[in-house]
């Protein structure tokens, strides 16, 4: 008895190994990374929504107070307390919240009734669509300036980007904005100060109006491209394989393009991951400082009301927004980088 | 102390020192000494160039600049500094426990700091402004609450890279309780990458109160601030170009050389850039090159 107890688990696994197809084996590690990936973000956003619902379940504004002002009395607060659920106990409250919340439906204004989704989704589009422009821009300025920086490194160019790279970031964000209104449209009269096209419906209108809120969002996030882009080449360009293939005749571009770049990209990647909190929380400043109809808008408007619900949704929807940005991110890095796509599942949102 | 003299051999962190101090001293004592009531409105002398009179000019209602840039670096500075404090605070002993107090421990602040790194600064200081009120504190326990994974990081990974060093084990080995070795060993290694993160906090906590106080977020009007000066201010560049140069380069300043220190201290304590994941991923990526049989899809 004692003696076969301890062999039938083991002939199991061995049968068992033995079993499992060789494909399923090879992409074993690469499974258990995509589940740790997936335990993580799972993890992320249930931590998100709680943050979210602490800060209302904390908030002493009520319904009632928010809609009828001073002249509410302890019955309507009651009563609307009652018909907003907010008599429930919060565990309640939360799982309520959170599981309508998967199904799209994120409650109602305190003020207008209208749904908090209804709101989100006619306003999320305009910063997309920005966040989307300006790192793309990000891309092509940062990129540019730091494979610049890299090629004629310790020269003009070189020294002009680290300045230029450093300097940019001793301003706030709004005051690049400024600029570039004052510059492009008070002065030369070129692009519009503030408005908005949706995109579907003019493409080229929306582009006039959006370039110039791109290029403000990008610039900051350019720089730090431009920065890890400038360290990772000229450290790549040491390596023994840059420096053996330049001896092997090839040209200077040819070698940057075609071997190192690739290389150097995921650190930058990295970075572009974790920049994009702060192009999404940049797109606030931009939409208040271009007027643009955005999430950050109905934000402020509903912070100042004190309309709770709104509020709330904006900011999980928000982190709910960079968190698929940065599985993205984790996704492209992982194409990218032989090691990763072997290696650490959790590497991803963790980062 | 010999940091600090040692900083001050570098000709970059003594500027930056001294402008620091600059800024320390206005923050202290900027409100008694300004020339003129900085909420006093001369409204027959506004958007005027420096002159004697007002020495830095006047604002949009005909404020002095100067005054207001003396009085308004106590919020700033104050604000700043507090963020700082508390995601120091939080981030720090965070840091130290995950990596010295076990995996359950260290997978719940990996995961809280995760969080906290997808909020965006400016959407969860409009959150909390809108739930729990809008006012500097509010603002500043945001910020704070969100820097505090930065400093979460970098002391992790200092510890980290320290838990397997030879001293700290051969004073496990004598007897040395966890309190002692952390307090002794580690603490001493952590504090220059905590004060690096410290400066570099600061700058970045600066600028985010800048641009919340364009949000209208934190300190109110009229009361002054860099930031709402500067907000202020820029909506009449067209017309007088003088009002947001003085702010914007105070800030600037103050920034750089923040920046211009944390680099220093780096270089003069060998403190390590940014937080890397050493131990972990090093072993296990390495682990997976011995096996060049696994082939990815």
């Amino acid at each position: 008895m004692s003696v076969a107890a301890p062999a039938r688990p083991v002939a199991l696994t061995a049968t068992g190994r033995g079993t499992v197809p060789a494909v399923v084996r090879r992409s074993a590690p690469w499974l258990r990374s995509l589940a740790g990936v997936l335990a993580v973000t799972v993890t992320v956003l249930f931590l998100a929504s709680v943050i979210t619902f602490v800060l209302g379940a904390l908030s002493d504004s009520n319904p009632a107070a928010a809609a009828l002002g001073e002249t509410a009395t302890p019955a309507d607060i009651d009563r609307l307390n009652h018909e907003f659920g907010l008599d429930r106990p919060l565990v309640v409250q939360y799982f309520s919240w959170v599981g309508n919340g998967l199904t799209g439906d994120l409650g109602r204004s305190w003020f207008t009734t209208v749904p908090v989704t209804d709101s989100i989704r006619a306003a999320l589009p305009v910063d997309l669509s920005i966040a989307a422009l300006a790192l793309v821009l990000a891309l092509v300025i940062g990129g540019g300036a730091g494979i610049g920086a890299a090629l004629s490194n310790g020269g003009v160019f070189d020294r002009a980007v680290t300045l230029v790279c450093s300097l940019l970031g001793t301003l706030p964000p709004f005051v690049i904005g400024m600029a570039l209104i004052v510059v492009f449209s008070v002065k030369l009269q070129l692009l519009p100060a503030g408005g908005y096209v949706p995109v579907q419906d003019d493409p080229a209108e929306w582009l006039r109006f959006s370039i110039l809120p791109g290029l403000a969002l990008s610039l900051d996030v350019a720089a730090s491209i431009a920065r890890q882009l400038r360290t990772s080449l000229t450290g790549e360009l040491r390596e023994n394989y840059a420096v053996g293939a330049e001896m092997r005749g090839f040209g200077r571009r040819r070698v940057l393009f075609g071997h190192v770049l690739r290389n150097a990209a995921g650190p930058t990647l990295a970075v572009i991951g974790l920049a994009i909190p702060l192009v999404i929380g940049g797109a606030v400043m931009t939409e208040k400082l271009f007027g643009l109809p955005g999430v950050a808008q109905l934000a402020l408007q509903s912070a100042e009301r004190g309309d709770v619900p709104v509020v709330l949704g904006t900011l999980l929807v928000t982190a709910v927004v960079v968190v698929i940005a940065s599985l993205v991110i984790n996704v492209l890095q992982t194409l990218l980088n032989p090691v990763a796509r072997r290696g650490d599942g959790t590497a991803g949102v963790a980062r | 102390m010999k940091t600090l003299v040692a900083l001050w051999r570098v000709p970059s962190a003594r500027l930056a020192l001294l402008v620091l101090f600059g800024v320390g001293f206005l923050a202290v004592f900027g409100g008694a000494l300004a020339p003129h009531d900085p909420l006093q409105q001369y409204t027959d002398e506004v958007l005027q160039g420096p002159s004697a009179h007002h020495l830095l000019g006047t604002d949009y209602v005909g404020r002095d600049v100067l005054s207001r840039l003396m009085e308004g670096t106590r919020l700033s500075v104050v604000g700043a500094v507090e963020a700082v404090l508390i995601g120091g605070l939080l981030g720090v002993p965070a840091g130290l426990a995950s990596a010295w107090l076990g995996p359950r421990l260290e997978w719940i602040t990996l995961r809280t700091s995760d969080t906290l790194v997808v909020l965006p600064f400016t959407v969860f200081a409009i959150a909390v402004a809108g739930t729990l009120g809008n006012g500097l504190q509010q603002a500043m326990v945001a910020i704070g609450v969100l820097i505090s994974p930065v400093f979460f990081r970098v002391t992790r990974a200092a510890t980290l890279g320290l838990r397997k060093v030879q001293y700290v084990e051969a004073a496990e080995l004598m007897g040395a309780t966890e309190w002692w070795t952390l307090r002794r060993h580690i603490w001493s290694k952590v504090l220059p990458n905590v004060a690096v993160t410290a400066a570099h906090a600061t700058g970045s906590a600066l600028l985010v109160v800048a641009s919340l106080a364009f949000l209208g977020l934190g300190v109110t009007p009229p009361a002054p601030t860099w930031g709402g000066m500067l907000s202020s201010d820029l909506g009449y560049l067209a017309q007088q170009p003088w009002a947001p140069v003085f702010p914007a380069l105070l800030m600037m300043a103050t920034v750089g050389s923040l920046n211009l220190l944390a680099d220093a201290i780096r270089d003069a304590t060998g403190a390590t850039a940014a937080p890397r994941r050493r131990t972990r991923p090093a072993v296990a990526a390495a682990a997976r090159e011995e096996r060049p049989d696994v082939v990815t899809v």
